[in-house]
């Protein structure tokens, strides 16, 4: 069980490494030409796609490695469910008859 | 037109002092937006301009970042059963037609009463609505918080819910039925108010929560889903005037995914009220800033006259004050969290400690 769960933990902290070198690539492609990139996406007109399709990239790729990295760190969302109560075993049914009213005449 | 747009647009030089400013309020107002569903453009788009952006740009620029943002604060929260999509969407539908009429009324003050006046405009729809809106969300969250009871729908909404005027809409999420028209008016004002202050949330949110009858986890989650839809029109349309600075995008959307993903997570940790605690307490906060700022624009219409350095220094605490805005809800946001983990952390010893007796 605990060894499953340090693969588990091993695997999210990979991936979040590796969203994040994506993550920082991306970046890095576009502020080492920033000039460039700056000055074609505010052409306007139908140069519009650049900038909007940019940030759907930069969100998918930046927004699953910040989903990762809380995780990573152990900050996870908790439903009411998930929270575990110390099981409480229910009251046995009782054994005994229930006593009944007898009337000898 | 395009090319009148970029002549006239200047981007200007990054520092890391810059950077470093986008990046940290674009995570605060990323925290902000997840956890109550709208915040962070108020600070946003004058703190850009404070640095020396033109307002054009810092406004596109913004709004380029909100939608993406709200898109992953939307699945996020989709994902913990808390978004209900059909709500979102209809009332996105009647709040792109308020962002219209708001640039109407706009346009009609600017050619009316200038510059000035268009600013006073958007001042007193600040204060008015922030005050009432901000100060019944925060009278009913002092009310849950004081009394410890449940949140409880609105008197309002019930009647309304009752009212059987078709078309009828079943909300399955938000489990509940009302009539299409009397979603129409709050998504109106939230498109309204989107358009003059640039936060629609904070008429949507409470709209969702007090008229319709959603929960206020409910209506903070859609609320998303309609900046999502409003953020992608607006983004498109200054993309085409070419008025995106793509880097100060790319820069606050790095603080902010992380700061609206956190948001996210701790509406699943915290006191349902809370959201109503954080929008209530930034509001009247946000009201305070807007009131400080109104001389300069009374005075330039002639109606007050105050000297220049007053005016300056009104400004900066008026700045100042919407920045405190944040920051506050921040506090509260992260203080609650880490409490609901204090507490969930002393339930898991518990039950260890239970087990092992």
């Amino acid at each position: 069980m605990s060894a499953k769960t340090d693969n588990s933990r091993k695997k999210l902290v990979i991936q979040t490494m590796l969203l994040g070198a994506i993550t920082a690539v991306l970046y890095a492609a576009v502020f080492s030409h920033a000039s460039t990139v700056v000055e074609l996406f505010a052409r306007g007109g139908y140069y519009a796609v650049f900038p909007i399709a940019t940030v759907f990239v930069f969100s998918f790729a930046h927004g699953a490695f910040a989903s990762n990295l809380w995780s990573a760190l152990g900050i996870e969302a908790v439903t009411k469910q998930a929270v575990k109560r110390p099981a409480v075993s229910a009251p046995r049914p009782t054994k005994r008859e229930r006593p009944r009213l007898r009337m000898s005449v | 037109m395009h090319d009148q747009a970029v002549e006239a647009v200047k981007f200007i030089d990054l520092t890391w002092m810059n950077v470093s400013f986008l990046f940290i309020v674009g995570f605060i107002g990323g925290l902000v937006s997840g956890f109550i569903g709208s915040g962070g453009a108020f600070v946003l788009t004058p703190g850009m301009m404070s640095l020396g952006v033109p307002a054009a740009v810092a406004v596109a620029s913004n709004m380029c970042h909100k939608f993406p943002k709200a898109l992953v604060g939307a699945y996020k929260r989709y994902k913990y059963g808390q978004v209900d999509l059909k709500l979102g969407l209809v009332m996105a539908v009647s709040a792109s037609v308020g962002v219209q009429i708001g640039i109407k009324i706009q346009e009609y003050i600017l050619n009316h009463w200038g510059e000035a006046g268009s600013n006073l405009y958007v001042s007193v729809s600040f204060v008015v609505v922030l005050v009432v809106v901000g100060g019944y969300v925060f009278y009913d969250a002092w009310k849950i918080t004081k009394s410890g009871a449940e949140d409880q729908i609105s008197a309002l909404a019930l009647k309304l819910q009752k009212i059987n005027l078709p078309p009828m809409i079943h909300f399955k999420t938000a489990d509940l039925t009302i009539s299409l028209w009397f979603t129409i008016p709050v998504g109106l004002l939230t498109g309204l108010l989107a358009a003059t202050i640039a936060v629609g949330g904070f008429v949507g949110v409470p709209g969702m929560i007090y008229v319709v009858g959603a929960t206020g986890l409910i209506s903070s989650a859609s609320e998303l889903v309609i900046a999502f839809v409003m953020g992608l029109g607006g983004s498109v349309k200054w993309a085409i005037h070419g008025m995106v600075d793509i880097r100060l995008t790319l820069i606050i959307l790095a603080g902010s995914l992380l700061g609206v993903q956190l948001g996210a997570i701790g509406t699943t940790l915290v006191k349902e009220h809370m959201i109503k605690v954080v929008m209530g307490t930034i509001m009247l906060i946000v009201a305070l800033s807007r009131a400080l700022a109104m001389p300069r624009y009374l005075t330039q219409l002639g109606f007050m006259s105050t000297d220049a350095s007053t005016l300056t220094l009104l400004d900066t605490v008026s700045f100042v004050t919407m920045c405190l805005a944040l920051a506050v809800g921040a506090v509260i946001i992260l203080g609650s969290m880490l409490k609901a983990k204090r507490a969930e952390y002393a339930a898991t010893i518990g039950a260890e400690t239970y087990e092992h007796v």
